[in-house]
């Protein structure tokens, strides 16, 4: 057995460094007089969420790997347990927001989107766009604190589809969008049948996966426990308490609204863009706003995000950059346009409109993750069959 | 003279206030902390930026949500009377209840809630001094769990059309047929014409400038750094160097007529003044046909 190694100090040094820099940055932020406390929060958030996503390896593309090509799911029931604490959560701050769930009220700020065929096409898009740059943009960005060449590509492509979502924005709205429903379990069930319905669905998909289930071969653990991952459910739980956490401080978790952001700025400097991008704000979702400001919450969160991602993997050694290859950028490029698009047109991604969406009792957010794990199916399968990278 | 004047001061010690009139309009956050619990006090939040209630408000209050609540979102109107009294009566407000009414924004949108409150004659309505502004700077306690309240039996009155200016009332001005003096709260650039309005907002007019004859003192020339409106004196002043000194009737405007409740307030209830807000404002007047309009700037449809 492994001696209870703690890391060469040099590795030590650099993690604390950076969360230090974290925390120094939150303290700076805290002093900006218009939102200071927001960004702040916003900071220390992403720090514990990039930790989180780093040390569970909480990548929903991954996990769905592991159960679609080793049948393990353990990965999918750590997100199973993140969206179970963040329903029982969220319900419960509403209760104190929204003491009753009247018609025409929405929670504030909550992912509930509309239900329609675009957020079905946009959800399918992000699939197949995850599975062939290999996570979705969440785990891009933690993966880029682990050093990984080809998510900034992603990344980039990403940039890419949102500017694509936002020129395609006007004729979706009209076509599918305007006239969809918004359709929030609470309002229909009530804050107890809500949340009752939604953990008897998740219930169901946990016994199935963990009839399918199918422990992978041990491996001799490597190094010592503060190098080992942690479990699947330790990370979906520590996620779902930071979610509501967050949406009740600040909003709901969400990782693309700063890249619509800079998306949209830039793609607007450029008159590119329509002048104007019909009821888009009118949205709660990961809603994306011409920047104003250097510094906004989400825009605070993602880098946070990335540095905490660094200072975790560097602590537990998976910090190894590499080279990327040349089809890896070609797929990273790719993929990241499909999830750009379809994180624009469905108001966000996997943890925007999916795991805060359900979270928020959205049935946007069911509709989202239907579809996603659709494309992702399909994308795995393209991958696969033309032995894709 | 002195002697009257040394009367006056003693009195307005003696009332705790240095004047009479803005007391009974405002409410300060101290007073508000040491009041909260009175049974007979209803606080009710009217903010611009959604979640500023739920994630934090001050014990006990009720949140109006101004573009739903407070107009009918049809006819582009304020809330009718049935919709309005049931507004209050679900909020608890009873006849013999006083309201504080406060929100973000220097109280923008709580002042636009009080001169609809005063539209339906309803009595005993107070602004919290700096609003959520001060109260949060201040460090004073805030709660995220919403109470449903008990109904209360308030009677609202038949809408008071006196309060209120219309388009035609404006044109009249414009048009140098009505002896009104008009106050353009809106930014100096906005006024002029050099923008039709600021950065990122919907609604817009066609053209850009004021109504002939407007003057411009942008509201926020009301209010102090902590938030609160500043001492009438210094209000009199302000608004007596553009010739707002209350020897003739006033019309109040912004863009879409809700910050310019805010100058309504301190000319209305702590100048003494004869005011009228017009809720049309910029968006109505800028598009109406036929209406003169003063564009130093020259923009000309947007297309300068």
């Amino acid at each position: 057995m492994a001696a209870l190694a703690v890391p060469p100090a040099r590795r030590l040094a650099v993690s604390a460094t950076v969360v230090a820099a974290v925390v120094l940055f939150s303290h700076h932020l805290g002093g900006i007089a218009e939102g200071g406390r927001e960004l702040a929060l916003s900071a220390l958030f992403g720090l514990a969420f990039g930790i989180f996503l780093q040390r569970s390896r909480f990548c929903f593309f991954c996990v769905s790997r592991d159960f679609i090509e080793q049948r393990d799911a353990r990965g999918l029931l750590g997100i199973v347990a993140a969206l179970a604490i963040g329903i029982v959560g969220y319900h419960l701050v509403f209760g104190a927001f929204l003491p009753v769930p009247t018609p025409g009220r929405l929670p504030p700020q909550a992912h509930i989107g509309p239900l329609s065929w675009v957020l079905a096409a946009g959800a399918f898009s992000f699939g197949i766009g995850m599975a062939l740059s290999g996570s979705c943009i969440s785990a891009h960005l933690y993966r880029l604190g682990e050093g990984s060449t080809a998510s900034p590509f992603a990344l980039l492509g990403a940039l890419v589809g949102f500017a694509l979502g936002f020129a395609s924005w006007n004729d979706l709205y009209l076509s599918g969008i305007q006239q969809a429903p918004v359709v929030w379990l609470p309002h229909h069930f009530g804050y107890a049948g809500s949340v009752a319905l939604q953990l008897v669905v998740l219930a169901i998909i946990a016994i199935g996966l963990w009839r399918w289930h199918r422990q992978p071969d041990a491996v001799a653990a490597k190094g010592g426990a503060w190098e080992r991952r942690w479990p699947a459910y330790v990370g979906g739980l520590l996620v779902g308490f930071l979610g509501v956490l967050s949406y009740f401080r600040l909003g709901p978790l969400g990782v693309t609204a700063e890249l619509g952001s800079i998306a949209r700025t830039a793609a607007s400097t450029t008159g590119w863009l329509p002048d104007r991008l019909e009821g888009l704000d009118t949205f709660s979702g990961c809603a994306t706003v011409i920047k104003q400001t250097l510094w906004s919450d989400n825009g605070v969160f993602i880098l946070s995000l990335v540095l905490g991602s660094l200072a975790a993997a560097v602590f537990a050694g998976d910090f190894k950059p590499r080279l990327p290859r040349l089809p890896e950028i070609g797929r990273a490029l790719a993929g990241g346009v499909l999830m750009g698009w379809g994180a624009m047109v469905a108001l966000g991604c996997t943890v925007g409109t999916m795991l805060s969406g359900i979270m928020a009792g959205a049935a946007s957010g069911w509709v989202f993750g239907l579809f996603l794990f659709g494309g992702l199916w399909l994308g795995w399968q393209a991958r696969r069959k033309l032995d894709w990278g | 003279m002195k002697l009257v004047k040394s009367l006056l001061l003693v009195g307005s010690l003696l009332l705790g206030t240095a004047h009479a009139a803005p007391g009974d309009f405002l409410v300060s956050t101290d007073w508000l902390e040491k009041n909260i619990n009175d049974p007979k006090l209803r606080l009710i939040e009217v903010s611009v930026n959604p979640g500023q209630f739920e994630r934090g408000h001050i014990q006990g209050a009720v949140n109006f949500t101004w573009h739903t609540d407070l107009v009918d979102p049809v006819k582009r109107d304020i809330v009718s009377q049935p919709n309005f009294e049931k507004l209050l009566r679900d909020a608890g407000v009873s006849n013999d209840s006083t309201v504080v009414l406060y929100g973000d924004t220097n109280n923008w949108f709580a002042a636009w809630g009080a001169w609809v409150f005063d539209t339906y004659g309803v009595k005993n309505v107070k602004l919290l001094d700096g609003g959520r502004k001060k109260w949060e700077a201040e460090n004073r306690p805030l709660v995220a769990v919403a109470k449903v309240p008990a109904a209360g039996n308030v009677k609202v009155q038949p809408a008071n059309k006196a309060l209120r200016a219309r388009l035609a009332d404006v044109v009249a001005v414009a048009e140098k047929k009505s002896n009104v003096a008009l106050v353009d709260i809106r930014s100096a650039d906005e006024y002029s014409g050099k923008v039709f309005a600021p950065a990122g907002v919907q609604e817009l007019a066609i053209r850009a400038g004021h109504v002939p004859g407007a003057v411009n003192v942008p509201w926020g020339q009301a209010v102090a750094a902590d938030g609160t409106f500043k001492p009438v004196e210094e209000l009199k002043k302000i608004y007596a160097a553009v010739g707002i000194d209350g020897s003739k009737p006033v019309i109040t405007y912004c863009r879409i007529g809700e910050r310019s409740s805010h100058t309504w307030f301190a000319l209305k209830k702590l100048l003494g003044y004869d005011v009228r807000n017009y809720d049309g404002s910029w968006t109505e007047y800028g598009n109406a046909v036929g209406v003169p309009i003063n564009n130093p700037a020259g923009t000309v449809w947007g297309g300068k």
